[in-house]
């Protein structure tokens, strides 16, 4: 197929490897939008979601959250940072970060609810208390979870993040926007595969993380599989 | 205004448009059309305010007129035209000339010549380009107050020496445009620090040259914002641009004479300095276009 | 009728009153197109899913390459698939549809499977039992079964299409998204931000209005 030829020929092409718009310069805008909005969220939300947890507060709001958070047309949101916050990173940082947010709160909320109430019992009659149970017993229990929202998160803003180009950002989105309007099909065709290739191996590495952290003790139960309700596509 | 009040307001407002949008079904169509014509317009603002007026004149002479306006850039207009999905756009000569040609640089500062040669290259593609209007929206090269100064900068040839040094920033679609970063090296042998791909001469490249994440920024020569953001328009001292006059482009299967002569009379009536005004109205005090574009075709005798 | 009120370099109201009121139908007319593209894309994607889902539960066959090429689909960002896809369909709403469509169909059939693998094996046995011939099951038994889940991906997959569709103002239909865009270009905030707002409410609205119909039409469902 000529199609596949051409981006092939593209890829080899050592003028697109070098350069402000060579492929390891928007790699790493890309990587540097994604992690930065990325790791924002997960200091503003994962204290949430898992105090919410471990108490057990606000339960409604933690899971619905999730449901907000997919209706934020991302479009939008970008739009308005950039009328708030003017061109540059920080606009496109807020909007991800947003955006990243509520799966992570999710989450760790319903981690931390899962945790069986009998072992919950058994750590305070070995004398763990508040904190310490939290931190020693609740946690680590929850942790697959947690970081099951942190990889939900990241997938998506890693895919979202194309939208930056929209308003002059960096990163893979520019082979699509600048694709686009300069009707180079190759380019663009390029630019999604490079965006949904980062996607997959942030999916992979931190599913890989994911199961890393388990405790040996959850691994040999059950840990519930596909959940049919993390799909979150904003972009 | 107070909070209380906002909200309430707010909440009418949502209301009455969610109401009105399950109520009402498709508007009723005018009797006795003499044909329908569906008309592009550009994704700058311009492009609205241009499709609008030519528009109006062709509905108000009897044709059902279906507007698709910010559809693209001229890659995503031409293909649209190209393929039927639309009927017209308002093109620019010399622009499209080179876009048609690829950029084999026939374009002169004779319009009539542009739009003669332009034809040459549409009648393969079913396309006519009508008489052009004697406004005239240019690509052009602005540069902040602070920079003309710091680099004393008046005229396209001063950036030869400091091009190096300063970014370019336009649409993505410049450095593959013979009358944006090609044209500029090849005529003038500038080369920029890099470019920086933002929009055609919209808030993007306005709010990057403010912030100085680039210093020279392609806008349009009959943009109104040109001048309230304190921007300098270097002289384009050995012509790169051409004579980029506003002209119809439209298929020929509905380019009856009746539409042709309705087009060819708003082209002959509309100057730049019209154009500028109209532009103005849009986009520094947000204007509608339509509303804009049909007082001026009231002004000029189309009987409105 | 003039509304522009403010002047270059003066802070720009978030949104303009007496310009909202006068537009009202620029918005309903765009939140028309913006509900359209939507209930057309869940609708096929639910025409799809369902069978799919249905015979990649049954057959590994089909599970596995259902899942590999919609989840590739998936990946992929939407304002690239959209513009792919131009040469091919224009830029007309079937572009933005099989991109909606697609990315919809990945979230149902994974709904549709794990309905039908949730549905206990005991149950299944006793409809057996009872005579049931495996058409006469599935629909009589297993699908009822599913359908909370199956209402779940439905819902999902229908707040994540009215996200998407303002995507497709790159090609040139958008409903709200359009108003975004042209917020974006012609640097006037009421329209941007009334149209994202009226975006958020829509997918809000029609996750409740799914959320109505699911607890009256399958009363045994218990929805998270």
């Amino acid at each position: 197929m000529a199609a596949i030829e051409s981006v092939l020929k593209w890829f080899t092409d050592p003028a697109h490897w070098s350069g402000t718009d060579g492929i390891p310069t928007r790699l790493m805008e890309h990587i540097q939008l994604s992690a930065e909005s990325v790791a924002i969220a997960m200091l503003i939300a994962l204290p949430i979601g898992i105090v919410l947890g471990h108490y057990g507060k606000l339960g409604n709001v933690a899971i619905n959250v999730s449901n907000i958070g997919r209706a934020l047309p991302s479009f939008g949101i970008l739009v308005i940072a950039f009328q708030i916050w003017g061109l540059g990173d920080l606009p496109i940082i807020v909007s991800l970060t947003a955006l990243a947010i509520p799966p992570m709160v999710t989450n760790s909320y319903v981690g931390l609810r899962e945790v069986d109430p009998d072992i919950k019992d058994a750590a305070r009659g070995m004398g763990f208390r508040g904190m310490a149970q939290l931190l020693r017993v609740e946690l680590p229990l929850a942790l697959p979870l947690v970081m099951a929202g942190i990889r939900t998160s990241a997938v998506q803003v890693v895919a979202t993040a194309t939208l930056a180009a929209l308003i002059a950002g960096g990163g893979f989105g520019r082979y699509i926007v600048d694709g686009l309007d300069q009707q180079d099909y190759t380019k663009l065709f390029a630019g999604a595969v490079l965006v949904a290739l980062l996607a997959l191996a942030t999916e992979l590495s931190l599913g890989g993380l994911e199961r890393l952290v388990t405790p040996r003790g959850i691994r040999l139960l059950r840990v519930r599989a596909a959940r049919p309700a993390t799909a979150f596509k904003t972009a | 205004m107070n909070r209380k009040l906002s909200s309430g307001r707010l909440f009418a407002a949502l209301a009455t448009i969610v109401l009105t949008a399950v109520a009402c079904g498709s508007t009723s169509a005018p009797a006795a059309s003499k044909g329908t014509i569906t008309i592009a317009g550009f994704a700058f603002s311009e492009g609205t305010v241009l499709a609008d007026l030519y528009g109006e004149a062709l509905a108000h002479d009897g044709f059902t007129v279906n507007y698709k306006l910010q559809l693209g850039n001229r890659e995503v207009v031409s293909t649209a035209i190209k393929s039927g999905q639309v009927d017209l756009y308002i093109g620019y000569a010399a622009t499209d000339l080179e876009f048609y040609n690829k950029g084999a640089g026939e374009a002169s500062g004779d319009a009539a010549a542009n739009v003669q040669k332009l034809n040459s290259h549409l009648s393969s593609l079913g396309l006519v380009a009508l008489t052009p209007s004697t406004a005239i929206d240019q690509n052009a090269f602005a540069v902040t107050k602070d920079t003309a100064s710091k680099y004393n900068l008046v005229k396209l040839s001063d950036l030869a020496a400091v091009g190096g040094q300063l970014v370019l920033g336009g649409p993505p679609e410049c450095p593959t445009r013979p009358f944006c970063q090609p044209g500029l090296s090849r005529v003038y042998g500038i080369t920029f620090k890099s470019f920086k791909a933002l929009d055609a001469g919209d808030p993007l490249t306005f709010a990057a040259l403010a912030n100085g994440s680039i210093q020279v920024g392609l806008v349009f020569s009959s943009d109104a914002r040109i001048a309230p953001a304190k921007l300098v328009v270097l002289q384009d001292d050995k012509q790169l641009e051409q004579a980029d006059d506003v002209v119809p482009i439209l298929r020929s299967a509905v380019a009856s004479d009746e539409a042709k002569t309705v087009l060819n009379e708003v082209s002959a009536k509309l100057t730049t300095a019209d154009l500028v005004q109209m532009n103005s109205q849009v986009e520094n005090l947000h204007q509608d276009a339509d509303a804009v574009t049909m007082a001026w075709l009231q002004s000029h005798n189309f009987g409105m | 009728m003039g509304h522009g009120l403010f002047l270059q370099g003066e802070a720009q109201p978030w949104i303009l009153w007496d310009w909202l009121f006068s537009h009202v139908s620029r918005f309903t007319d765009a939140l028309q197109q913006h509900i359209a593209l939507t209930f057309i894309a869940v609708t096929l994607a639910l025409v799809i899913s369902l069978p799919l889902g249905v015979a990649a539960q049954r057959w590994r066959v089909v599970r596995n390459p259902a899942f590999v090429i919609f989840g590739i689909v998936y990946t992929i960002p939407s304002i690239a698939l959209f513009a792919l896809l131009i040469p091919y369909t224009g830029l007309s709403a079937t572009t933005a549809e099989i991109g909606l469509v697609g990315y919809a169909v990945l979230i149902i059939l994974r709904n549709v499977v794990v309905g039908l693998d949730s549905v206990p094996p005991d149950v299944v046995d006793a409809a057996n039992g009872m005579g049931y011939r495996p058409l006469a099951r599935l629909l009589r038994v297993e699908l009822p079964l599913a359908l909370p889940a199956i209402f779940a991906g439905v819902r999902i997959a229908t707040v994540t299409t009215i996200g998407l569709v303002t995507i497709t103002a790159v090609i040139g239909l958008g409903g709200l998204g359009q108003l975004i865009e042209e917020g974006l270009v012609d640097d006037f905030r009421t329209p941007l931000v009334v149209a994202t707002v009226l975006s958020i409410l829509l997918a809000l609205v029609a996750d409740l209005f799914l959320a109505g119909v699911q607890k009256v039409a399958l009363p045994w469902s218990r929805s998270a």
